[in-house]
């Protein structure tokens, strides 16, 4: 009786994301890839993953929302929303930092979105930063939290700009810094711009993240300490956009 | 289509001067049969090597200008407008007449800051007085009193029509896109042609309601791109109350007296605006001015459309924040770079914005 | 209030004694107490205690001076003796942030009001002092709430935004005394503006203090003003002498008293004695680096946070800064104040100051500070922050280049947020600037 009853597809910046939910909102299926230029293809690739049978209505989301053929369409702010909710059933404030954009939602009461925010237009904000200088320290994604694990005495990085920020870390390396240290401070710097984005937290409100970067417990760890609140990973956090979109797709 | 404007005014004898944001003298400029033609940007980037001249952390307003003047933009113009608007273009006024890219005549509208004072409304006349010198130095021909008092109620017919378009904005026929291209033809045609096309479009307001989708308000400097408009009608939104300074903030709050010796009532002109960032030292009034403009209009939400680096906008983002958080209005804040078109994330902020705003019900 | 008045008097006239036998128990090690050889300044000037001195006092005996006499929050080109005349107590915020700045606290006092929703492209000062207005944050242990926030825009309009800003969160009165930019000669009817302001300002503080403006005492601190202007000048002029016995990085920090306590004793007689203390220094031949090889002009605001740095490795390699248009600003302008005609003469002097004046002059005067101090460089502080001060650099730089022959760096930073900074981009950049002198 919860058969496949809708699809979510989440053509983000840097990855593809696409979920088969049952009348109930449960994931029954996924599919993830790096962002393919050929965007239909790969829509079509998706939906053969899934299994979905013929005709189940499409959600679409992210910014290639628009040339996937669906039934409905809304921007990822409204499908990160819907889709933690469903997952957490709690309202508070939503943290996706993504590739291109980091996104500060307001969920309120039902997953309704009560306010947002965004970085600006640079990647000083985004998980870009990170996966930026990280590949120029040559530290594979699966190491992070473990090199940040490591730091006895975190090296303050103080650009937040990418470009700055990178020649910075350069010459960290060269003065001898401890990688594990670099590596902690700069998920304190990334940490500290989101938090400039996210604002005070109302005494007793959630925060939530989601997102590739909420896969790196360093940063969750990071973002914890610098708004001084606990704060939750949504289940399956690369998810989110497509299972809201998925849940749009269903009413 | 400015320079088709600009011959056919010269063919009429009239001198044509570029005016650089925001305000200044219209009455006075149509009174000496001097044709205004604005200079906001242009959008884009800047297409000159003059460009460079301001470092990139300089307004795109500034800097588009500069590129635009001394790449040869104004060559039909006889002469330039500065008002003193802000520090960037203060600065401009000096770099460009002064160090290249303006050879022809430069005037200087300097016009006072903090409130309405008598040292302030007397300072706005003898600056008035300079300009209107100056302006006779380059047609030949002095201020003629009664021309000014005609052109002032011109100005003031005008205002009137642009403030009936957008308070009344449900009930009018257009699209948010059209009504701003009309509403900004008036950044350069000449006054009695600019008036005909409003009264032609009020004629069609209906007393039915014609307009459905979320109320928006809008406030910021001015509204490039103007794809901004098309983002939001096809969100599923549309304009009901507009502050941009370069549109609703130019609308005088009140219509000039109808007596008196018109430079004084000129002058007066200057503190029967809404407050401008720009201009105004009471973050007080302008933020009453700014929800008692929203409540009029029934806006569910806010749009605040401002340029980076841009000191005075950027200064009371908190105060209208913190105002229309205590109001229970959602506020977006869309930043502009003053490109041609809107990008993908922009347009991206507006959407989740109108859709927030769709999914929360009816605005309070 | 008595004991609030009596406290604010004890520290005012006790407070120079106690600080200085508590900076001789405290031992603060000035910037040349370890010479060697890697140390590439001259010995340490000797005003340096007096002047932390005077200025710890000055913010010292803010802590006490609300409720005790009336306070004015003021912008640094105020004309701001006739509050002196009528007893206030002035802070300036642009002081306050650079003391922020230089102790390296304006990313976080930034990080509170961006939360707020302020531009973190806005003038760092505005933010580092909101930002000290909302946390609470201070490195002077505590600042005096305003009575009245003062503004004159004859530096930026920025301080028009920023003063409303602080009018909003005091609830207090905003006196702005607005200064019409001047291209080419100021006009007479923006003089006659001017001064109409500035009897207004009388009557609006003069309502605050509860008293009317004593005559005298207006007069007496239009003569101050007018002589501290001078003494500076007499400081500034001795950085002159070849070597220059200070260096441009050590005006910015002992120009604190002409920019915050301008108009009063104190900050004459501080001047008197480092006017003597320069004059002794080139006498004797002693420089503000060891080995002076180059002299430079610095334009714009000192990039408070990286001051010691920058100035080390110029001095390491040769490089002295012996002038600046930012230093160079508080000496021009006030020497027209004139106690014959107060009002008329402060209309002058605050109209013409270097930042309300047009490109040209800025350029002449730049090129006149070069010719005057046998300055063959200069570096222009493209400040991120600062729009007025940096538009038009470009073309500075160049026609420095070309009319004048001095070689030019624009090197892009900001005068108080360190976040904007690149330090090996930076580097780079002045190192091949240093290697074409050679």
């Amino acid at each position: 009786m919860s058969g496949p009853a809708s699809i979510g597809v989440d053509a983000g910046s840097t990855t593809f994301k696409a979920v088969l939910v049952d009348r109930e909102g449960r994931i029954l299926a996924s599919f993830l890839e790096p962002a393919d230029p050929r965007l239909e293809e790969q829509a079509a690739r998706a939906l053969d993953a899934l299994q979905a049978p013929p005709g189940t209505p499409v959600g679409a989301t992210g910014y290639g929302r628009r040339r996937i053929h669906a039934a409905r369409t809304l921007t990822e702010i409204t499908c990160h929303a819907r889709g933690a909710f469903s997952r957490t059933g709690e309202p508070g404030i939503l943290v996706d930092v993504g590739g291109q954009d980091t996104k500060v939602v307001r969920v309120g009461p039902g997953g309704a979105v009560l306010d947002f925010s965004m970085n600006d237009k640079c990647a000083a904000g985004t998980g870009r930063f990170l996966e930026v200088i990280l590949a120029r320290l040559r530290i594979p994604k699966e190491e992070i939290a473990r090199y940040a694990a490591r730091s006895t005495r975190p090296v303050p990085v103080t650009s937040t700009c990418t470009v700055f920020a990178e020649s910075e870390v350069v010459s960290l390396v060269a003065r001898g810094e401890a990688v594990e240290d670099i590596v902690k401070g700069l998920h304190a710097a990334l940490a500290s711009r989101v938090a400039s984005l996210v604002g005070q937290v109302p005494p007793g409100s959630r925060v939530f993240m989601s997102g590739g970067v909420a896969l790196n417990p360093a940063m969750v760890e990071a973002l914890s300490k610098e708004l001084s609140v606990p704060v939750s990973v949504v289940p399956d956090p690369q998810l989110v956009g497509a299972l809201g979109a998925a849940l749009s797709a269903l009413s | 289509m400015r320079s088709v404007v600009i011959a056919r005014q010269k063919k009429l004898g009239r001198k044509t001067v570029i005016v650089l944001p925001v305000l200044y003298p219209r009455e006075l400029l149509t009174a000496m049969g001097v044709h205004a033609v604005e200079l906001w940007g242009p959008p884009g980037p800047p297409r000159s090597p003059a460009a460079g001249r301001l470092q990139g952390y300089v307004c795109a307003v500034a800097r588009n200008a500069l590129a635009f003047l001394a790449s040869g933009g104004g060559r039909d113009a006889d002469a330039a407008i500065f008002p003193h608007t802000c520090d960037s273009i203060q600065g401009l006024a000096t770099l460009a007449p002064d160090f290249g890219g303006w050879e022809k005549p430069a005037y200087r509208y300097l016009h006072p800051k903090g409130e309405d004072r008598p040292a302030a409304r007397k300072f706005v006349r003898s600056e008035l007085e300079r300009l209107a010198g100056e302006l006779a130095r380059l047609t030949g021909r002095p201020l003629e009193l009664p021309r000014l008092s005609e052109a002032i109620s011109l100005h003031a017919e005008i205002d009137r029509l642009r403030r009936e378009l957008l308070s009344r904005r449900p009930f009018l026929p257009l699209s948010d896109a059209a009504l701003y291209r009309l509403l900004r033809r008036g950044e350069y045609l000449w006054p009695g042609d600019h008036l005909e096309e409003l009264a032609c479009a009020a004629r069609g307001i209906r007393d039915d309601r014609v307009r459905h989708g979320v109320p928006l308000m809008v406030s910021g400097y001015v509204p490039e791109p103007m794809s901004v408009f098309d983002c939001l009608e096809a969100a599923g939104a549309f304009v009901a109350a507009d502050d941009y300074a370069a549109v609703g903030r130019r609308i005088a709050l009140s219509p000039p007296p109808a007596e008196g010796d018109p430079l004084d009532r000129l002058s007066g002109m200057h503190f029967r605006m809404p407050p401008c960032p720009t201009r105004t030292s009471d973050t007080g009034a302008r933020m009453e001015y700014l929800l008692s403009l929203f409540r009029r209009s029934g806006a569910a939400g806010v749009v605040l459309h401002v340029p980076k680096f841009c000191e005075p906008e950027n200064f009371d983002v908190p105060a209208v924040f913190r105002t229309f958080a205590d109001a229970g209005a959602p506020v977006l804040v869309l930043e502009s770079e003053l490109e041609a078109e809107l990008s993908a994330q922009s347009a991206t902020r507006l959407e989740a914005f109108v859709e927030s705003l769709k999914f929360k019900g009816p605005s309070r | 209030m008595i004991l609030r008045k009596l406290q604010y008097k004890a520290i005012s006239c006790l407070g120079p004694g106690l600080l200085s036998v508590a900076s001789r128990i405290g031992k603060r090690p000035g910037r040349g107490s370890a010479q060697g050889a890697a140390h590439p300044f001259g010995p340490p000037l000797e005003s340096g205690r007096k002047l932390r001195e005077i200025m710890s006092l000055h913010y010292l005996s803010g802590r006490y001076a609300d409720g005790a006499v009336p306070v004015a929050w003021v912008t640094s080109g105020f004309p701001v003796e006739p509050l002196r005349a009528l007893g206030f107590h002035a802070v300036y915020p642009e002081n306050h942030a650079a003391v922020c700045s230089v102790k390296r606290l304006v990313p976080e006092l930034s990080a509170a009001v961006e939360r707020l929703g302020y531009s973190r492209e806005l003038c760092g000062y505005a933010r580092a002092d909101l930002g000290c207005a909302v946390t609470g944050t201070t490195p002077v242990g505590r600042l005096p709430r305003p009575d009245l926030l003062c503004c004159c825009t004859n530096i930026c309009q920025t301080v028009l935004y920023w003063f409303r800003a602080l009018a909003d969160r005091f609830r207090v009165p905003l006196a702005v005394v607005d200064a019409p930019f001047v291209y080419g000669e100021a006009k007479a009817g923006h003089l006659e503006y001017f001064a109409d302001q500035l009897r207004g300002l009388a009557e609006t503080a003069g309502g605050i203090a509860g008293r009317a403006t004593d005559r005298g005492a207006l007069l007496e601190t239009v003569r101050l003003s007018r002589e501290g202007s001078l003494l500076w000048a007499e400081c500034l002029a001795a950085g002159r002498a070849v070597p220059s016995p200070w260096t441009g990085f050590d005006a910015f920090f002992h120009m604190a008293p002409i920019v915050a306590l301008r108009g009063t004793k104190e900050c004459n007689g501080y001047y008197r004695m480092l006017r003597d203390e320069l004059n002794d220094r080139i006498s004797r031949g002693v420089g503000g680096i060891g080995n002076e090889r180059f002299r430079l002009l610095w334009d714009n605001l000192p990039v408070w946070h990286r001051l010691r740095p920058l100035s080390a490795v110029l001095a390491e390699n040769g490089f002295n800064i012996v002038c600046s248009t930012y230093a160079a600003a508080w000496a021009e302008a006030g020497a027209a104040i004139d106690p014959a005609d107060p009002e008329g003469s402060m209309a002058r002097a605050y109209l013409n100051v270097l930042l309300n004046r047009d490109l040209p002059y800025r350029l002449s005067f730049m090129k006149r500070l070069c010719a005057e101090s046998g300055s063959t460089g200069a570096i222009l502080h493209s400040d991120r922050s600062c729009k007025p001060y940096s538009i038009g650099q470009v073309d500075l730089q160049r026609r420095l280049v070309s009319e004048a022959g001095v070689r030019t760096l624009l090197l892009e930073a900001d005068h108080a947020d360190p976040r904007s900074w690149s330090e090996e981009q930076a580097g780079h950049r002045l190192a091949a600037f240093m290697e074409s002198f050679e």
